[in-house]
């Protein structure tokens, strides 16, 4: 069991005759996800790396039942591809793309919104179900099986305590990227549902950075919802205020006096969570709970 | 992006805002003969990319053309948040009776437009939904629909508008909102809407934020991000393709994402200070690392480098040959610290290793920013 794939989740990627489509699908491959079709307009009929490409998601899905995707698109092209998607009947979609426009993420989510789709990302590094599939671009070696969910605002820092966890004896169930910009299709408390909900999985660990709602909404949602263990760790307490730290979400907006790490530290400890002022912390304060509960 | 107020009162004017008349001017005898064909009396205003003109004395209200002299000459030398003034815009000077404050922005955590609407223009929207709550009222919008008129109208109604006054607002409003989504905005805010003695309606002010990830739509505002940025560090950063940011301190920061940055920068803080943040983003190759290293060490001072990568995307074995690369041309002798982790680790660590960097192969920042202090200290 996991979350949102596992190794039979039958899998297409779309863009995957490009650079990054090309090298990914191979990893995904070896690392063992279930990739039944590819998609790139006009590339129907080819292979890559054994697996058939075709001109429409509606073919794939088809021909090859696909069920979920994961986008190497450039960023003019998600809209019209997600759309495309979702009219498939695609239940699962990882958006990896980084500079897709805020008013294209805002048109999507409305259209997904009363419909049976899950959306990752942008900016996602994707998700991994660990030793099982992933979507998206993670190194599997940075990963180890085990009962520790993962929800990240950052790529490099889901691999960072994943690791960490690791050498701390502690396995992960799923890691999921939600991606790093200022809208992402998919908000923290609807992946900590998912967790709660989740038999294999034990204790979530959250990992917010400055900017925006998601750490404080998810301190709401861990009040109301959640009796499994939650454990974060917030980067940026010395970012400055108003200037962007690479990911286009990690700005502290200055007169709303919200989205600094401080005020999500607070939050997040008023109910309860544990969280770390290092990365490295957060190993220790999971075994604390996973030990001594 | 931010735009600056007669950018944002251009895009105003196309989508039928009325704004009073301005011009530009870049020194104190252009801005008198611009006030000159105005009219007096005029407003003299500060063109910078931030707020809190009025605080710093970069808006001044003239009478008289030597005055309009006098207050240029005085906003053009001035420097607002560090922020150069290089123009300014010199408008009408209108009455007032009444300000309204109108805004289109992003609700981020929804993900749709919100719509906001106050009787009470002038302060911060922020000052004013604290202070009186009652008088300010939000609206999600359907970006499929759009913001309907008689949602506009509704909104004047709930802020107590009536009569002509309601039309002409919700007029405006449904206007604003088409800046909004016709430029891709992320905020579109006119503080304040005036209403003159005369019952004519004026924005005074302009406020207008691109997403930057959508001007490559909007070729027709000949905007450049690479020449919005003040700092030279951080221009250069934009230009070669990376996120640098500059801080105070002297430990040299390079990271291959944004949150590994941060959390590099946190734990550095604890015992030492960041001289910058500076993140690669998924493009890594070797003559990037080779800018990159350039870019750091260009700032005064510099004791050390860490850099910490992940090959997910980013081939770091690469990255590592533009590092060392750089360090052999230009005879780099402070500590370089490595802790790179990922796809093909072991021979990106053989090329750091074999031209003096430092490698770090624990997988905790921590202990890699443990040897850098050590190092510092004298140690090996």
């Amino acid at each position: 069991m996991s979350v949102l794939l596992n190794r039979e989740t039958r899998v297409l990627v779309q863009g995957i005759t490009g650079r990054a489509g090309r090298v990914q699908t191979k990893w995904m491959l070896e690392y063992g996800t279930n990739i039944v079709a590819g998609v790139t307009p006009g590339k129907g009929g080819e292979e890559v790396e054994g697996v058939p490409v075709y001109d429409t998601v509606a073919e794939a899905v088809a021909k090859q039942d696909a069920e979920a995707s994961v986008f190497f698109v450039p960023p003019p092209a998600v809209k019209e591809t997600a759309l495309q998607t979702i009219d498939a009947g695609i239940r699962l979609i990882v958006v990896v793309t980084e500079h897709v426009p805020v008013h294209d993420v805002m048109e999507i989510r409305e259209y997904a919104s009363d419909r049976e789709v899950q959306i990752i990302g942008p900016t996602s590094p994707g998700v991994i179900t660990v030793g099982e599939a992933k979507m998206g671009i993670m190194p599997g070696n940075m990963f180890t099986p085990g009962h520790i969910g993962v929800i990240s605002r950052s790529g490099t820092l889901s691999y960072e305590i994943s690791i960490n966890l690791a050498t701390g004896g502690l396995g992960q169930s799923t890691v999921v990227g939600i991606g790093a910009d200022p809208v992402v299709f998919t908000n923290m408390p609807e992946l900590l549902r998912l967790f709660e909900n989740d038999p294999d999985t034990e204790l979530v660990v959250i990992v917010g950075e400055v900017g925006g709602m998601q750490e404080e909404k998810a301190a709401e949602f861990i009040d109301r919802w959640m009796t499994k263990p939650v454990v974060a760790y917030i980067a940026g307490h010395n970012a400055p205020e108003g200037k962007r730290m690479g990911h286009a979400g990690a700005i502290i907006q200055g007169d709303y006096g919200r989205g600094t790490p401080q005020s999500k530290m607070a939050a997040l400890r008023e109910v309860g969570v544990d969280v770390a002022k290092y990365p490295a912390e957060v190993c220790e304060l999971v075994q604390k709970h996973l030990i001594c509960p | 992006m931010k735009l600056y107020e007669f950018e944002g009162s251009e895009l105003f004017r196309r989508e039928g805002i009325p704004v009073p008349n301005y011009t530009l001017a870049a020194s104190p005898q252009e801005a008198r003969e611009k006030a000159q064909e105005l009219g007096l009396p005029v407003v003299v205003k500060a063109q910078v990319l931030t707020g809190g003109r009025w605080l710093a004395g970069g808006v001044q209200i003239a009478q008289s053309l030597d005055y309009v002299e006098k207050s240029a000459s005085r906003i053009l030398g001035l420097s607002i948040k560090g922020l150069p003034v290089q123009q300014v815009m010199v408008t009408q000077k209108v009455e007032t009776a009444r300000e309204f404050y109108l805004g289109v922005t992003v609700d981020e955590y929804h993900g749709t437009p919100v719509a906001i609407l106050s009787a009470k223009g002038g302060v911060s929207v922020n000052k004013i939904a604290r202070d009186r709550p009652d008088s300010v009222v939000s609206r999600p919008v359907s970006i499929t629909k759009g913001l309907l008129p008689s949602e506009a109208r509704q909104m004047c109604r709930e802020v107590g508008l009536s009569g002509k006054e309601l039309t002409q607002v919700a007029g405006i409003l449904s206007a604003l909102y088409h800046v909004f989504r016709n430029y891709d905005a992320l905020v579109a805010e006119i503080n304040p809407l005036v209403r003159t003695p005369q019952r004519s309606y004026l924005a005074l002010d302009a406020k207008v934020e691109i997403d930057d990830s959508s001007l490559y739509r909007h070729p027709d505002l000949h905007l450049s991000l690479k020449e919005r940025i003040p700092n030279p560090l951080e221009r250069k950063g934009r230009q070669i393709g990376v996120t640098y940011v500059e801080l105070d301190g002297d430990i040299a920061i390079i990271a291959s994402g944004a949150g590994l940055g941060m959390a590099s920068m946190d734990i550095i803080s604890r015992r030492m200070r960041p001289a910058n943040f500076l993140e690669t983003g998924g493009a890594i190759t070797a003559d990037l690392l080779y800018k990159v290293m350039d870019l750091v060490l260009q700032k005064e001072g510099i004791r050390a480098v860490f850099i910490n990568v992940y090959g997910g995307i980013n081939p770091i074995q690469e990255g590592a040959k533009g590092v060392v690369r750089y360090m052999q041309e230009h005879g780099v002798t402070i500590p370089v610290v490595a802790k790179a982790l990922g796809n093909r680790q072991e021979e990106t660590w053989e090329i750091f290793k074999k031209h003096g960097v430092k490698v770090v192969t624990d997988v905790s920042t921590e202990k890699g920013v443990e040897q850098l202090a050590h190092l510092l200290e004298g140690g090996t």
